[in-house]
């Protein structure tokens, strides 16, 4: 049995994930990290994309939005937009998103509204990088 | 007569606002069983978010940030305060919209400039009326608290703040105390107290031994991104929230409606019993004097 961890991965309009884990691997602001049992306490910005629980030996694959991560020793917290399991997401919905978010970075925007749609666009680029490994 | 025919239409009128009042009842208690529900799956992430927060705020020492600016140079009268303020799109919800709009009444006339962002149709008519500066009105929000459109009224008050058109956010909506008491709150959004999340702090389960947080990549760019994440999070949360008490407002409200309508039929149709009954009487004393006239 390797060792674990208390995860708890909990989004916006519901818990997701609570339970021990052996490692997690997200996408920080500088690229992604990987999570084993003792790391050090540390506090990072999750940026909408793949997030992998290894759970008892097996991986499982989630698309995550933005949030932060907090780690403490043995305990690990994320806290997000929304957290979907692979075989969870529609991914015509976010084929559409998409689209939408690319037609709206076309056009001239002012730069809240390029930030927002370059969020929309990474939220469902990260939903469709997951279900395609799956395919 | 004309008595009889008179509490005849009254009772006609009753008991057809009774059906309206009865329907709207249903509506909202089955809205309020699926509000529950979302307010239930939001709750977990709107308590850890701020007990995350707070945490990790307790755990770090003194950061300059924008996020944490008071901007205490600015003198009281001029600091410009926005207030989101949270209401429902219709009315009929007993004293709900009232309540928040008095708490919002009562905050304003505290020294400084209000500046509000209004999220439903009732709270935006009854401000229009007044005398003070609207930025923007969120309308389509009171009945469907979206990620999305949380999102949105983040951003405009972030920018707003960072620009320093605003020195202060604060966000008043009705909080759902037990299943069954609500009351309208006011929360600091920005900027960040310390204050406020070490009241917080006592309620969460972290044990309390002194650890040191490492900021990964810099504590600046952590906050840049968390502190616009948490109001996005805690505006989401309280859209719920509202959402929830308003329908439970809706519920109650209807129901003593109906309960009255109810009591009021029955006083009613023994009145007109007693009226008719009266009125027969008379007619057999009348016909009865007049064959014994003959």
């Amino acid at each position: 049995m390797a060792e674990t961890f208390y995860l708890k991965v909990v989004a916006s309009d519901r818990q997701f994930y609570e339970g021990p884990c052996e490692m997690i691997t997200f996408i920080g602001v500088d690229g992604s990290y990987g999570i084993l049992p003792h790391h050090e306490c540390m506090v990072t910005p999750l940026e909408a994309g793949e997030l992998t629980l290894k759970i008892n030996g097996v991986k499982k694959e989630a698309a995550v939005g933005e949030g932060f991560v907090e780690i403490l020793p043995n305990q690990v917290t994320v806290l997000t937009d929304f957290c979907e399991w692979a075989d969870e997401i529609d991914v015509r919905r976010a084929e559409e998103a998409k689209q939408r978010a690319e037609e709206r970075l076309r056009q001239k925007q002012s730069i809240i509204e390029y930030h927002s749609s370059k969020a929309a666009l990474s939220r469902a680029m990260a939903r469709l990088k997951v279900t395609r490994k799956m395919r | 007569m004309s008595n009889m025919r008179e509490i005849k239409t009254r009772i006609k009128s009753i008991e057809d606002t009774m059906k309206i009042t009865n329907a709207m009842y249903l509506i909202s208690s089955t809205k309020l069983k699926k509000a529950k529900k979302t307010l239930e799956n939001t709750e977990p992430y709107f308590e850890l978010l701020q007990s995350t927060i707070a945490d990790i705020l307790e755990h770090s020492t003194e950061i300059p940030h924008k996020y944490f600016d008071k901007r205490s140079d600015m003198p009281e009268e001029k600091r410009k305060k926005g207030y989101i303020i949270v209401t429902g799109d219709k009315g009929l919800a007993g004293a709900y919209n009232h309540n928040v709009i008095k708490l919002a009444e009562q905050e304003m006339k505290k020294p400084g400039e209000n500046i509000l962002f209004l999220v439903g149709q009732v709270g935006a008519r009854a401000f229009r009326k007044m005398n003070v500066h609207i930025d923007t009105e969120f309308l389509y929000l009171a009945q469907k608290p979206s990620r999305y459109g949380s999102r949105s009224i983040a951003e405009t008050v972030l920018e707003a703040f960072q620009e320093k058109r605003l020195d202060e956010v604060y966000i008043i909506y009705t909080k759902m105390i037990s299943s069954v008491k609500i009351e309208p709150e006011l929360i600091q959004l920005l900027p960040l107290k310390k204050k406020r999340f070490q009241e917080l702090e006592k309620k969460s389960d972290i044990d309390d031994y002194i650890r040191i947080l490492r900021y990964s990549p810099s504590p600046k760019e952590v906050l840049d991104k968390i502190v616009p994440n948490y109001v996005k999070g805690l505006i989401y949360g309280a859209l719920v929230e509202a959402f929830a008490a308003q329908t439970y407002a809706r519920m109650t409200a209807m129901q003593s409606a109906t309960d009255n309508a109810k009591e009021m039929l029955q006083d009613l149709s023994l009145r007109y019993n007693r009226e008719r009954q009266a009125a027969i009487t008379q007619e057999i004393t009348e016909i009865a004097g007049g064959a014994n006239a003959l």
